[in-house]
């Protein structure tokens, strides 16, 4: 085992980890709309929200994170460069998302002055995290792309799969670089903010994910690189030629100009269109492998993903996507749905995925097999289902009473939080949230003791 | 746009991506079983995207330019599946063929 591939598992506990964190944080959120005087004068319902969707952004870069450090050494048959101050970064990056969610949670915020940026935190949606802890974190992204990029200058040698990953470390780190302005005008501000939250997620996570993904193919399914890297590039051509301009659907209403509505509106339509070729191929491959493989939960959460992507991007998105439709949607339960949906379809599946990937060649495993995955798989994605589902009719309630009908004043607001379908919705996913929380909890259990009840042999090479 | 036809229009703009994904699944599944059955099945589902074209088209108050995006969409909506299956047939043949 590699120093790379050690650090991987400790990404990849790491990730596990902080997803247990943004479990437990939801459900605390979702408990807040059922019992609103919950914790109440201890633990804000804006504190654990933001706890809840930084997790998100933390267990996912560190499963990408992971996923990388774990294929590299066999991509370039070296360690990484610098892969040292990869190790020692690790540690310095955990530190510093426990002190930032104490902070969180203990100080909360502090004057509007430029320490309060530096010390506390930011106040921007998912990168509300204090300009130290931002500085890390960029710091923790430019070791990763050296890693990357060094590692295939030392090699002299580079694949499709690495060549794709390397540049895409570019906008990775500069995009990030947005985290850091305090523009005062809300509508500039948001502007770029966009650009880190948007592009990130829907042009280089993307993009990160498609390597990875290509790179779990080949080992889980011995398909050939050639025909993974020629699918790589037709991915890669489509969600871009679809999902920067797409950035658009997030420019209706910030103050931005109107061309904004048609550019936003005809790239987020295009959107879907890449997501069924992949659901096609997810297909081609369940049955030409005729669902035989030595590691089937890999295997399953790699199709979950094609799917949960497709319904959660494609469909759920393309309900709101339009901007006479957006007018009534955006801000409501309804895109919460919508973004619960597409991040597990798009990343979360895909993480989990790699950790049973990892955990095969790590614990020396013939084949991954067992029940507690398939209840784990079964709660995660019915919890899942059931939350957005729950949500959809919540912020079907919004956008019709609160928005169409009400006309988005504060009566109509306050009236909507206690309109039945509302509440039913709200109650509902609170309840499978607590089904999802299951699922986390025998996911957790299936990875600390899959060596234990699975068959234990010497792995061979993947094949090719 | 009234609050009805707002829902209404939402609620069909997902039903049509909804089907052509049951369409792409059903025609992979049809040609990977080389069964006419779910080769019939995956024509059903286009068809059931069409109607809910025809109904976009038809009943709800988007403008002419977004029922033009859907409409051509449908059209590539029908032509992903047999694309995308062609390709990896030949591209998993070549590569069978080398080895």
């Amino acid at each position: 085992m590699s120093r790379s591939q050690l650090l991987a598992i400790k990404y990849l506990m790491a990730a596990i980890a902080f997803f247990g964190v943004m479990t437990l944080t939801g459900l605390l959120s979702a408990a807040y709309y059922v019992k609103p005087d919950l914790l109440f004068g201890l633990l804000h319902f804006n504190i654990a929200k933001i706890l809840h969707i930084d997790t998100l952004i933390i267990w996912l870069l560190m499963g990408f994170m992971g996923a990388v450090y774990w294929f590299l050494p066999e991509e370039f048959g070296r360690e990484p460069e610098g892969i040292w101050l990869a190790e020692l970064l690790f540690w310095v990056f955990c530190a510093a998302v426990l002190v930032v969610a104490l902070i969180f949670i203990f100080v909360q915020w502090g004057p509007g002055t430029e320490q309060t940026l530096w010390l506390f935190q930011q106040g921007r949606k998912y990168v509300e995290a204090p300009r130290w802890a931002a500085i890390g974190v960029a710091t923790v992204m430019l070791v990763f792309a050296w890693n990357i990029v060094g590692t295939a200058i030392k090699a002299q040698r580079i694949t499709g799969i690495m060549a794709i990953l390397s540049i895409n470390t570019v906008p990775l780190v500069l995009l990030y670089l947005v985290a850091f302005p305090a523009i005062s005008n809300m509508a500039v501000d948001l502007y770029w903010w966009w650009w880190l939250v948007h592009l990130w997620v829907e042009a280089t996570w993307e993009i990160l994910i498609g390597c990875i993904m290509a790179l779990a193919v080949m080992q889980l399914l011995g398909t050939s690189r050639k025909i993974v890297e020629g699918w790589l590039y037709i991915e890669v051509a489509l969600v871009l030629g679809t999902g920067i301009l797409g950035l658009g659907h997030h420019y209706f209403w910030i103050g931005t100009p109107d061309y904004w509505l048609g550019i936003g509106g005809f790239f987020s339509a295009l959107e879907p269109l890449p997501l069924l070729g992949m659901v096609v191929h997810a297909v081609y491959d369940a049955g030409t492998h005729r669902m035989q493989t030595t590691n089937k939960p890999a295997f399953y959460w790699t199709l979950a993903e094609a799917f949960g992507n497709f319904l959660g991007g494609g469909a759920f998105g393309f309900m709101i996507t339009l901007p006479q439709l957006n007018l009534f949607a955006h801000g409501t339960q309804w895109t919460v749905s919508h973004g619960h949906f597409a991040f597990w379809g798009a990343y979360a599946c895909g993480v989990i995925s790699i950790c049973y990937i990892a955990l095969q060649k790590f614990r020396a495993l013939a084949a991954v097999e067992g029940r507690l995955w398939i209840w784990s798989f079964a709660a995660l994605n019915f919890g899942l289902l059931g939350m957005v589902g729950s949500l959809l009719v919540s912020g079907m309630a919004q956008a019709f009473f609160e928005r169409a009908i009400g006309g988005s004043t504060l009566e109509a607001f306050v009236a909507t939080q206690e309109n039945p379908w509302f509440v039913l919705g709200m109650d509902a996913r609170l309840g499978f949230g607590l089904l999802f929380a299951a699922g986390y909890v025998a996911l957790v259990w299936d990875l600390a003791t899959l060596g234990r009840r699975a068959p234990v042999r010497a792995v061979a090479a993947p094949a090719e | 746009m009234t609050p009805q036809a707002f829902l209404a229009t939402s609620g069909l703009l997902g039903l049509f991506v909804l089907a052509a994904g049951v369409y792409g699944v059903l025609y992979g599944m049809g040609r990977l079983r080389e069964s006419q059955r779910l080769m019939k099945a995956a024509t059903v589902a286009y068809a059931a995207l069409c109607g809910i074209v025809a109904a976009i088209v038809l009943a709800t108050p988007l403008g002419f330019g977004w029922k033009l995006l859907i409409g051509a969409s449908a059209a590539i909506y029908y032509a992903i599946p047999p694309i995308t299956w062609r390709h990896l047939h030949r591209t998993h043949r070549d590569r069978g063929a080398q080895a």
